[in-house]
């Protein structure tokens, strides 16, 4: 019962930092499923906010949201009510067309699998959203990216020639070679062995630290949640608690509390 | 068994769009041969009775006996004498003496002769005799000098109206006569196009210069007296070259006449439609292949399970014959609409058809299922065979692959397929057999063994063509990347590339085929035309088959503007046995006219009844030189010795047999001209040739009077036409393999929906993603077509050596033409692609993200 309390007093909690530090935000974001007997409530009028410059973890049972979350912060998905903003664009007037646009040049996206386009090499698909836009790309940003990656002598091959690792760090510099305002990241490392995913987790977390870049990570694994500057918990669809500064304990401690 | 019923059914129930679209192409093919099957029966049903009802009350007729076959295109004719003879013959009741004249032409109000498609123009004299198949139907029959009637459809068609006055056009001038009255042919007037007069019979006579002349005597039988004790007595009573037919006969000869014009037809559209229905096998065996490919893990987890090679073989094979089933229960009704609509249409081109009975014969029933399965259970073999390759483990494994079509043992069927099919077109073309049948048999069967061989060879070399091919996509602006995934989804697949080119290389391939021999033969008449006809002007009838007065010659060589003119006269006659062609025309100008190229003697020497000029090739024939007598049997004089008068090379334009205009007087019922040939004098200009012909062709409004470059341009621009017919029969097969492109297409977003869903994910429009399915599909179908251009090329030029040199002496590649189809197959299929295309715009990018 304390902890229901807490969480309740902490989701009324004007949430630290003002909105202008926001690199997304949503207001009352709600999203049915379905409808009568079928109808699900993915998201229940959610209110969140992911702070510029930081590693945000979103972390909840199965089914709890989190995917629908991302989705609909990243204009994936059309929400049912509520209002998501990505910086200071309001995203549920745009067409299909302005929503695109923004997710090429103002979002990046590392998914847990097939991530990459298997016709196109490692540089190809790294440089997609870019040569999508018809942009050359910054060739000193795009060294840099590359070679914090260490995939500088694997440019030239295919999907179907690099490891799970590799793969996820390709998509890890497509992600960062636009510069975006914000990365979306569906549990990332929920395909890698341990060793390959810390590696990506620390990335990320560079990308942050060194780059100042805005990263928003759905994970089931606490190590993961360990990496991020702030963890937000959600189950049936609302958010549940807040963790900053989590360490892999803590936000384990925290997993048990709320599911008791 | 009952489960793998239901496997199957549930199957076709969750790919439906896809068997939807596939049975489609499946049905297009069959629809096309039922119709072929219907309107060929229903026509010659048609025809039958049209002919029975027209000839029913005639018990017997007279005419003169010919054991030709084809005899200057008319019947010979009788003295109208024997009407009395026969009149007189005891048992006779209704004597109805008749004629026929191809000769005579109306003239509109708009002073321009009536034309038609093709159809004759024909004459008959006016008997109201029940024993006639023409009915008034309103104003009057005509009843003396100076009034005529015309069938209802005709006048409809060309604006004649009862009560005008129209002139005329016979062998003796013009003159005007009023229309009295319309007739019907049978019930209908179906006429096909055929424009039929009614006169008097002395004015038909009169008008067609034949007096005193008739072609036929119908007579019926009195009461009580037997057809045969008719005949009997009227051969008694008729001179010895005179003969007696029953009714029946009449109708027979009638009816074998359309059916032989009608089957000609028929077998033309089904060889379009077995084009069709090969096309679309390759369509199936490709959708069966794709979506095996994607129920890999599905099959595998069957087998796991522990369905047996042999149930999950038989599941698919299952899925095919449903259908096939399906497609062609569905193409018999399809054929039926089909046949309807292509009566239609050659309706509004002029071809007025009679409406047809709709007989679905047991036989039409047969090869429609035999067609329709057959093809699809066939397309079906070797994905059946496949699918029960797939090991169990491929359920738990993931990357399960088929083999990618380059195995050695393919490559060996496919030479042994291409050996058999090359053999095969040879023995086709240049097999000689008399048996034209089975000549076309080898030929097509051939055709289609080197098809199958090259589309198991395409894959060898389908991924590197496609991305040569798409390299010019890299280069689009705006969209570089676009265009290179495209290239690079294009060359992912080389056997999918390869199949699905393999009905668009069909297609083209026999258009390119058709194009080269067309243009080869346009080629080599041309050239023909500029070394050989040395005429300025030649003069034709507009309608086919006309005739026109003997009078003209020489009124044009009245001209001073002209020194050289000959009429020039076809007709038949029997040489060591068979029947050929023979042309009369004037040999003391014939070098003038026509560079015939003499080898040996001198046609002007020859210029006398008892002379025969022959070609070489006839020469060598009948093992006669100049100076040797040769025997030929004309069918008014029987046989004759003539001599030959010279050796000639070349027959072009002509005939393998000469006769001088004198010796065909002799030898030939009395013939007006069918074309006349001049050489203005020299020094005279062409301009003052043309203006000194200008009276004459007021007088002859049915003629054209064309300069060598008009009558060049004329020919080839028929020939022109034909290739546009051919090519949209073609078309036909060409949509099935556009189909086939939407098929695969729809397959592979559908497969690729994941990637799609990535790339929206990132940053891709739905404009982008369009183009992305249109570009790949447009470097397919440019595969396809080149291809197909290049097997074209290869069948056209075997087709223009296995043609006899007097008709093509060349090849003659039109490259503008090919590029331009080319392109258009291009363009057809970026088009073709627009479905999936736009499918794949708006899949929801969730969907394909949650794919994962
Ligand atoms: N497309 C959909 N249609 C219906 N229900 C959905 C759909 N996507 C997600 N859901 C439901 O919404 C809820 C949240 O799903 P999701 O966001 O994927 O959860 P998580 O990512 O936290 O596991 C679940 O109950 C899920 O079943
Ligand atoms: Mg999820």
């Amino acid at each position: 019962m304390t902890e229901v309390t807490q969480n309740q007093a902490e989701s009324h909690e004007p949430t630290g930092p003002s909105a202008a530090t926001m690199a997304a935000s949503a207001v009352g974001l709600t999203k049915v499923y379905g409808e009568g007997n079928t109808q699900v409530v993915a998201l229940d009028h959610v209110d969140i906010g992911f702070e510029a410059g930081k590693l945000t973890a979103i972390m909840g049972p199965s089914g709890s949201g989190k995917s629908t979350l991302l989705h609909c912060m990243a204009g994936l998905d059309n929400v049912s009510e509520g209002e998501v903003h990505v910086g200071e664009t309001k995203i549920s007037t745009l067409s299909d067309k302005e929503l695109t646009l923004l997710r090429r040049e103002r979002m990046g996206f590392i998914f847990q699998a097939f991530n990459l386009v298997p016709t196109l090499t490692a540089e190809e698909n790294i440089l997609l959203p870019l040569l999508l836009g018809g942009r050359e790309p910054d060739s000193e940003w795009k060294d840099r990216v590359v070679d914090t990656l260490a995939l500088r002598d694997r440019l030239a091959h295919r999907p179907d020639e690099l490891s799970g690792g590799q793969q996820q760090r390709v998509a890890v510099a497509r992600a960062l070679v636009t510069r975006p305002d914000i990365i979306f990241a569906d549990e990332p490392t929920g395909n890698l062995d341990s060793i390959s995913g810390q590696e990506v987790l620390g990335f990320l977390r560079r990308a942050v630290d060194d780059w100042h870049q805005t990263v928003v990570m759905v994970t089931h694994d606490p190590g993961a949640a360990g990496y991020a500057d702030v963890v937000v918990f959600l189950r049936d669809g609302r958010q549940v608690g807040r963790l900053e500064e989590p360490t892999a304990d803590l936000v384990l401690d925290r997993i048990r509390a709320l599911e008791v | 068994m009952r489960s793998v019923f239901r496997l199957s059914l549930r199957n076709l129930a969750s790919n439906r769009l896809r068997f939807a679209l596939t049975a489609f192409s499946v049905l297009l093919g069959v629809s096309f041969v039922v119709a072929s099957f219907v309107l060929t029966d229903g026509l010659l049903k048609t025809f039958d009775n049209i002919v029975e009802d027209a000839n029913a009350d005639i018990d017997a007729q007279v005419r003169a006996k010919s054991d030709f076959e084809e005899v200057a295109f008319e019947d010979r004719p009788i003295d109208q004498s024997l009407v009395e003879v026969v009149s007189a013959v005891d048992g006779v009741g209704e004597v109805s003496p008749g004629t026929e004249s191809g000769k005579i032409v109306p003239v509109k109000a708009n002073g321009d002769p009536v034309e038609t498609a093709g159809a004759p123009i024909l004459s008959f004299n006016w008997t109201g005799s029940s024993l006639s198949p023409l009915t008034l139907v309103v104003g009057e029959a005509p009843d003396g000098a100076g009034e005529f009637a015309i069938d209802e459809s005709s006048a409809d068609r060309e604006d004649l109206v009862v009560g005008e006055t129209y002139d005329i056009i016979g062998t003796e001038g013009r003159e005007p006569f009023e229309l009295v009255g319309l007739t019907r042919f049978g019930d209908e007037n179906a006429l096909a196009g055929a424009v039929l007069m009614s006169f008097t019979l002395d004015e038909l006579q009169r008008i067609d210069g034949t007096e005193g002349l008739l072609q036929w005597i119908n007579v019926s039988a009195a009461p009580d007296v037997e057809d045969a004790v008719l005949i009997e007595r009227l051969e008694e009573a008729l001179p010895e070259d005179i003969e007696a037919v029953k009714g029946d006969v009449i109708i027979e000869e009638d009816q074998d006449e359309f059916s032989t014009v009608v089957n000609i037809f028929g077998n033309i559209l089904l060889a379009f439609a077995l084009v069709a229905v090969f096309v679309s096998t390759f369509i199936i065996s490709n959708t069966f292949n794709i979506l095996l490919g994607q129920r890999v893990r599905q099959l595998a987890l069957l087998r796991a399970l522990g369905a047996s090679a042999g149930q999950v073989r038989f599941s698919a094979v299952l899925e095919a014959l449903i259908i096939g089933v399906v497609a062609s229960v569905l193409g018999l009704g399809g054929g039926v609409l089909l046949a309807v609509g292509l009566r239609e249409l050659m309706n509004v081109l002029g071809f007025s058809l009679p409406s047809i009975d709709i007989i679905l014969s047991t036989r039409t029933i047969i090869v429609a299922a035999l067609v329709g399965i057959g093809v699809t259970l066939g397309a079906s073999l070797s994905p059946a065979r496949r699918a029960a390759s797939v090991p169990p483990v491929a359920a738990m494994r993931a990357g399960f692959r088929f083999g990618s079509g380059e195995g050695t043992r393919r490559t060996i069927i496919a030479i042994v397929l291409a050996v058999l099919g090359i053999a095969g077109m040879g023995y086709g073309l240049f097999g000689g057999s008399d048996d034209t049948a089975l000549l076309l048999l080898a030929l097509g069967l051939g055709a289609v063994l080197v098809f199958v061989a090259v589309s198991m060879f395409a894959p060898l070399f389908s991924s590197p063509s496609a991305s040569f091919l798409g390299s010019p996509l890299e280069h689009v602006p705006r969209s570089k990347i676009t265009g290179h995934m495209a290239r690079e989804n294009a060359a992912r697949n080389n056997k999918r590339t390869a199949s699905t080119a393999a009905g668009l290389m069909i297609g083209l391939a026999l258009i390119a085929m058709a194009s080269v021999v067309a243009s080869s033969l346009k080629e080599s008449f041309r050239a023909e035309l500029g070394s050989t006809l040395v005429a300025d002007y030649l003069i034709t009838p507009a309608t086919d088959g006309g005739q026109f007065s003997n009078q003209l010659a020489a009124e044009v060589a009245a001209l001073p503007e002209f020194s050289e003119v000959s009429a020039v006269r076809y007709g038949a006659a029997r040489i060591d046995g068979d029947e050929k062609g023979v042309v009369g025309t004037d040999f003391t100008v014939l070098t003038d006219l026509l560079d015939v190229d003499v080898l040996d003697g001198d046609p002007v020497a020859s210029a006398d009844p008892g002379f025969v000029l022959l070609t070489q090739e006839a020469a060598d024939d009948n093992g006669v030189e100049v100076g040797d007598p040769l025997m030929v049997e004309f069918a008014a004089t029987g046989s004759q010795i003539l001599t030959v008068g010279a050796i000639y090379d070349n027959p072009f334009l002509i005939a393998h047999y000469l006769v001088d205009l004198s010796g065909w007087d002799a030898n030939f019922d009395a013939q007006n001209d069918n074309v006349i040939a001049a050489k203005a004098a020299s020094g005279v200009e062409l301009a003052d040739a043309d203006a000194a012909l200008t009276s004459l062709e007021d007088a002859f409004p049915q003629l054209e009077f064309d300069t060598r470059d008009e009558f060049r341009e004329a020919l080839e621009g028929e020939l022109d036409s034909l290739l546009v017919i051919i090519n949209v029969f073609l078309g036909l097969a060409i949509i099935i393999a556009l189909l086939g492109i939407t098929n695969t297409m729809a397959l592979s977003v559908l497969e690729r929906t994941q990637e799609i869903g990535l790339m929206r994910a990132i940053g891709m429009t739905r404009r982008q993603t369009r183009s992305l399915i249109r570009f790949e599909a447009a470097v397919v179908s440019l595969f396809g077509a080149l291809l197909g251009v290049l097997v074209g090329l290869a069948f056209g030029w075997i087709a223009v050596i296995a043609i006899p040199e007097s008709l093509i002496d060349r090849i003659a590649i039109p490259v503008g033409t090919l590029v331009f189809y080319v392109v258009l197959a291009t363009i057809a299929g970026l088009i073709a692609a627009s479905f999936p295309a736009r499918r794949a715009s708006r899949l929801n990018v969730l969907d394909a993200i949650a794919h994962m």
